[in-house]
């Protein structure tokens, strides 16, 4: 057993735990991460599971990882590279497909194939989310205000977030509220009248949460996947060299090189609290480190109700993360190819094959994958996100050979009459999805060398993302902004002084963006009487 | 020819309303209503010779005091069969259990599990709905710049809320866009007290109880603490006081006078053409209509191409339809006395129920287990049939207005039947008991109605379509962008159900307008 003393601990090495790491000891302060398991990154992670090929395990391609705490933290001198994907395609059971080109000139005669009327929709549509995304993303790196407690910072945040909505004008701030209000299927049936077009955009609003295409509220969801960038570019997508591990790796070699530690393999057991104020942290091992600073990366359910004692938190607070949603409803199959799959009718040297490949061509048939999982079932005729990340980066497996990512959604936590998901649900959850692909490219199946299936419960267990929850917690407005993670919690803080938390459970949400990380080291360093630096904290 | 300072499209209570307020005001009115009689969704039909029914509204529970009293409706012969009806949630178990001011048990008196946690939060939600209640006699707040006269509607709000204190505000901002599911279940188990609960946050509308934003609903059916009243005379006999009342007021009310178009001077609106060819010419035109049936009534080319895309925008589909029963003689429903024959009983066992039964609406079909608010309002009110029968009211949750196979005769029976059914499980003998039967899908209701789609608030209840943004953003304040022109029916703020705000709402708007010279 061993006792160190340090003046900050980050619990998970989650690529927001490095994040609020890297801040803290670029700040002057000696940090160590703890991590539970024997790599870092989280949900952030590439590992070789099937020797040569290196899988995304959980998430597979980036865009909205804050460009400023990339540059804050240099991170593209140490290793980060992400290469803008092009373009994307849904394929239909008609033997036809419709491709999402970038180029403007070709996505507009795509379209026009499938609809006249949607080529100049698509116009108003992609002005009016990139508007949106204008609008929300300085509130990214912000801590949210409390709305009833009229501090002086929490008055100037709000009349911030009254004054860039006034600014919008009487028309936009309409647009806006019902935008944040409404359902991404009716946002999408105001533009479009092509089915298959509504249904490959909406994808982004149904990714990872508990909701269906008509629920209120997608819309935000949509918005969520749109706001980051690559190069600057708005709405595009990436794929990090080496896997979304490439992301982890730069930020552990960042805090490396700020002199911090990190202890992966170490899983904390409790968090030492004494007189409501933090002290360090045991570890499973019986291990013990002190410090006055304690920033738990894990999600709020698991910080809070698995690794703190009972009595030591308010019976409101306790309440209050209990009722917190963090519903599983997403699944991951990555695939070791012996080499490129065909599509029927597609040639092999189609640019959109390169992007994001979906098969579900209408919004209703994405609703009723919805109401499956909320029967407890997986959908029989799901929605995924595919994507062969190795035709733009060929580093992820030998030569000639390719590396498959399928997101699937929805696969419920809770399976229906309380059925395992381990053993036969798996392999059928995974049938499913493979005979699916299988309809739209026949020789699919017989390259498939090996496959890892992640039902919600191997995310939750191998991630620690409670119920497999990919956004450490649903996006919906009951739980945003200074609804998140818990009301008059927003701020990073907790009712334990100097416990803080950096995960995703915290504003602005998930997704590979580090901007919880970074907003909670801004937050530790204020309390700390610290300067921040860079243009994050 | 006479020419009117305001003429109002159709005579249902919002139009009512709205004429009494401006014929109280001296303004010269008439009404004008395309069926025989008043009421629009509010009225009464006869299901059999001798047997009074609601045709489809059947309870009050939005109708304020204020509202009553401004428009004398008491004077006028409203009165209430029955206050305070208790809810009966039937289980198929037969362990029913009721709900009231007081509490909730089961049937038999037995205590409830959960009682507390429920009592706690319904009146919890309770008190916020009192405090969006300060917004609803006002047009919504602007988004275009304030209007001082207003600011105090809504700083009155915001002192409302601070006085809860900052437990309550917090929770308030939590569950205001949320949906009803998570709000209950995170408080009890689901099941038929939850179904009960949740049923206001749905009914009428297109959305389960999963659907965010089913909270606000759910407020707006309990801004007046969610006690639900039957008047007597069945809803028809109120409508014939709202029409006392306007015409007390001195308007005039046509009836069989279906408008067919507007006359526009310019951009200002100078009178309507009836069906007939009648043309009557009036300074202002107010219509209970939805905003696109209204702009095009008036004449699209009149709106530009936002204004038109707006009112297409806006969702009315229809979710609700009505059965109504005649039967030779009372139902008797397992398992509940006497009184509670008389109260609101309900089949939404559970939310999950209710959440299937929304799916099957959301792609054109018929509900297998049907999601019932059910009365017998002959029971309090025997005077609705003449002899010893009854007549039972049911409003029938999910049942889509674009029915895959469309709304024939067998459709409608179906759809009966389905109801019937389900209603002779707990009350065994009903089905042979009925003499007459009426189904209105949404279809009909719209036929009868001229609401889109049916829908019992002429457009959906939701987050995106309430407050500034009802029916849609830049005519939420009842003016559309035709001189003279306004919107008075349940499409506009604060919605639907029989309240008469609206209507009365449009008229305090269009009387603050001074007219242009020609046209005064
Ligand atoms: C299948 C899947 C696909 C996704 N796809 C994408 C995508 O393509 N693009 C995108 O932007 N986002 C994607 N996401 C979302 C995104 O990956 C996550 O929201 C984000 O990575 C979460 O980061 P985090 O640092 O907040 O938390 P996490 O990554 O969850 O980090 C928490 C860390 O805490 C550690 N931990 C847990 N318990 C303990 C303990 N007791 N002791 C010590 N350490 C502990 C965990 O091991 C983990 O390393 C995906 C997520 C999943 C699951
Ligand atoms: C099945 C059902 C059950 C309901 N149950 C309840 C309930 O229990 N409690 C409750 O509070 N609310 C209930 N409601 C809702 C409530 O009835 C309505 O929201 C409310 O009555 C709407 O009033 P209104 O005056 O705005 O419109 P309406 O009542 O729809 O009136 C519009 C009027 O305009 C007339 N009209 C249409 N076109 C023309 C034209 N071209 N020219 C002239 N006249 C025209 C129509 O005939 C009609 O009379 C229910 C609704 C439905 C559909």
């Amino acid at each position: 057993m061993k006792t160190e003393q340090y003046d900050a601990i980050v619990v998970g090495a989650g690529h927001n735990g490095l994040a609020t790491g890297c801040y803290l000891a670029k700040s002057g302060l000696k940090v160590l991460i703890v991590e539970r398991n024997d790599y870092i990154g989280g949900a952030a992670v590439s590992r070789e599971l099937y020797s040569g090929w290196t899988y995304s395990n959980c998430s597979y391609v980036c865009s909205l990882l804050r460009p400023e705490v990339v540059r804050d933290l240099d991170l593209a001198r140490h290793g980060l590279q992400v290469i803008p994907y092009e373009s994307g395609a849904t394929f239909m059971s008609n033997g036809d497909h419709f491709a999402y080109y970038s180029d403007h000139d070709a996505l507009r005669r795509e379209i026009a194939r499938h609809s006249k009327k949607d080529v100049d929709a698509y116009d108003r549509y992609s002005k009016f989310v990139t508007k949106q995304c204008r609008f929300i993303k300085p509130l990214l790196l912000r801590t949210p205000p409390d709305p009833v407690r009229f501090r002086p910072r929490d008055i100037q945040e709000l009349l911030y977030l009254g004054k860039r909505f006034h600014d919008l004008g009487a028309r936009d701030m309409a647009d806006t509220l019902r935008f944040y209000t409404m359902s991404v299927g009716e946002f999408l049936d105001e533009f479009f009248e092509s089915e298959v077009i509504k249904a490959h955009l909406a994808g982004s609003g149904i990714i990872g949460t508990g909701l269906g295409v008509y629920s209120p509220g997608t819309a935000y969801v949509l918005l969520h996947h749109y706001m980051g960038e690559v190069d600057g570019s708005i709405g595009a997508w990436g794929f990090t060299r080496g896997g979304m591990g490439g992301v982890s790796k730069a930020l552990g070699k960042a805090f490396e090189a700020s002199g911090g530690t990190i202890k992966a393999g170490s899983a904390l057991d409790r968090f030492l609290i004494k007189n409501g104020k933090v002290e360090g942290v045991v570890l499973e091992n019986g291990d013990t480190y002190t410090a006055n600073t304690v920033v738990s990366n894990m999600d709020v359910r698991r910080t809070f109700l698995n690794h703190v004692e009972d009595g030591e938190l308010p019976g409101d607070f306790v309440k209050a993360v209990k009722r917190f949603k963090i519903r599983g409803s997403s699944g991951k199959i990555n695939i070791a190819l012996d080499g490129a799959p065909t599509f029927n009718n597609i040639p092999g040297t189609a640019n959109f094959l390169r992007g994001d490949l979906h098969a579900s061509e209408s919004l209703d048939e994405l609703e009723r994958a919805y109401d499956a999982w909320k029967e407890g079932r997986w959908s029989e005729d799901p929605y995924f996100d595919m994507l062969i990340p190795t035709h733009v980066d060929p580093t992820m497996t030998p030569p000639g050979k390719h590396m498959m990512t399928l997101f699937i959604q929805y696969a419920p936590y809770e399976l229906a009459n309380g059925e395992s998901w381990d053993g036969p649900n798996r392999d059928a959850f995974a049938d499913t999805v493979i005979d699916k692909i299988a309809r739209y490219s026949p020789d699919f199946k017989d390259l498939i060398l090996h496959k890892e299936v992640r039902t919600p419960w191997d995310i939750e267990r191998e991630v620690g993302l409670t119920e497999g929850n990919i956004f450490q917690g649903e996006l919906t407005f009951d739980q945003l902004l200074f609804n998140r993670p818990v009301p008059g919690y927003a701020d990073y803080r907790s009712p334990i002084r100097g416990l803080y938390l950096c995960g995703s459970s915290a504003h602005p949400g998930g997704g590979v963006m580090a901007a919880p990380g970074a907003n909670a080291a801004r937050e530790v360093l204020s309390d700390l009487g610290r300067k921040g630096f860079g243009r994050a904290a | 020819m006479t020419q009117y300072d305001a003429i109002v499209i159709g005579a249902g209570h919002n139009g009512l309303a709205a004429a009494a307020t401006l014929a109280g005001a001296g303004k010269k009115v008439v009404v004008l209503e395309k069926n025989g009689d008043p009421g629009g969704m509010a009225a009464n039909s006869t299901v059999a010779p001798g047997y009074e029914c609601p045709a489809m509204a059947h309870l009050l529970s939005n109708l304020d005091g204020a509202e009553i009293a401004s428009l004398g409706l008491e004077r006028h012969g409203f009165a209430y069969a029955a206050t305070d009806l208790p809810t009966i949630s039937l289980s198929s178990d037969g362990k029913h259990i009721v709900s009231d001011a007081k509490g909730v048990r089961y049937a038999d008196g037995g205590a409830l599990a959960g009682e507390a946690e429920f009592l706690t939060l319904r009146a919890r939600l309770i008190r916020f709905a009192d405090q969006l209640a300060a917004l609803k006699r006002k047009p919504p707040p602007s988004l275009s710049g304030i209007d001082w006269r207003e600011a105090a509607s809504l700083g009155k709000l915001a002192l409302g809320l601070r006085r809860m204190g900052k437990e309550d505000m917090r929770e308030f901002l939590r569950v205001l866009l949320s949906n009803s599911y998570d709000t209950i279940l995170d408080e009890i188990d689901d099941g038929p007290l939850a179904g009960a609960f949740a049923l206001d946050s749905v009914l009428g509308g297109h959305v389960g109880p999963r659907s965010p934003g089913t909270v606000l609903t759910l407020m707006y059916r309990l801004a007046n603490g969610g006690a639900k009243h039957q008047p007597r005379g069945g809803m028809g006999a109120v409508m014939r006081a709202f029409e006392k009342s306007a015409k007390s007021a001195g308007a005039e009310i046509r009836y069989g006078a279906a408008v067919e178009r507007m006359v526009l001077s310019g951009d200002r609106v100078t009178g309507v053409v009836l069906a007939d060819g009648t043309e009557i010419s009036g300074a202002r035109v107010l219509s209970s209509l939805d905003p696109k049936t209204t702009m095009v009534l008036a004449g699209v080319g009149n709106f530009d191409a936002e204004m038109i895309r707006r009112a297409r925008h806006i969702r009315t589909k229809g979710c609700t339809a009505k059965v109504n029963l005649a039967l030779s003689a009372a139902p008797v429903f397992t398992g509940l006395s006497d009184d509670l024959h008389r109260g609101r009983i309900l089949h939404a066992p559970s939310l999950a129920v209710m959440e299937k039964a929304f799916n099957l609406a959301k792609y054109g079909e018929l509900p297998t287990s049907p999601i019932l608010e059910v009365t017998i309002p002959s029971l309090a009110d025997p005077g609705l049939v003449d002899g010893d029968g009854h007549v039972l009211s049911a409003v029938v949750q999910y049942v889509p207005y674009s029915l895959k196979q469309g709304w024939a005769d067998d459709s409608r029976n179906a759809l009966g039947d389905v109801v019937v059914d389900c209603l002779d499980q707990f009350a065994p003998g009903l089905k042979a008991a009925v003499t007459a039967r009426q189904v209105l899908s949404p279809a009909d209701i719209e036929a009868q109605t001229g609401a889109p789609g049916g829908h019992w608030h002429h457009g959906e209840m939701i987050a995106d379509q309430m407050l500034m943004l009802r029916p849609a953003p830049g005519i939420e304040r009842y003016a559309l962008p035709v001189e003279g022109l306004y919107l008075c029916g349940a499409s506009t703020h604060p919605g639907g159900d029989v309240t008469g705000i609206p209507g009365c709402n449009a008229a305090k708007a269009a009387l603050q307008v001074k007219l242009g010279r020609a046209a005064a």
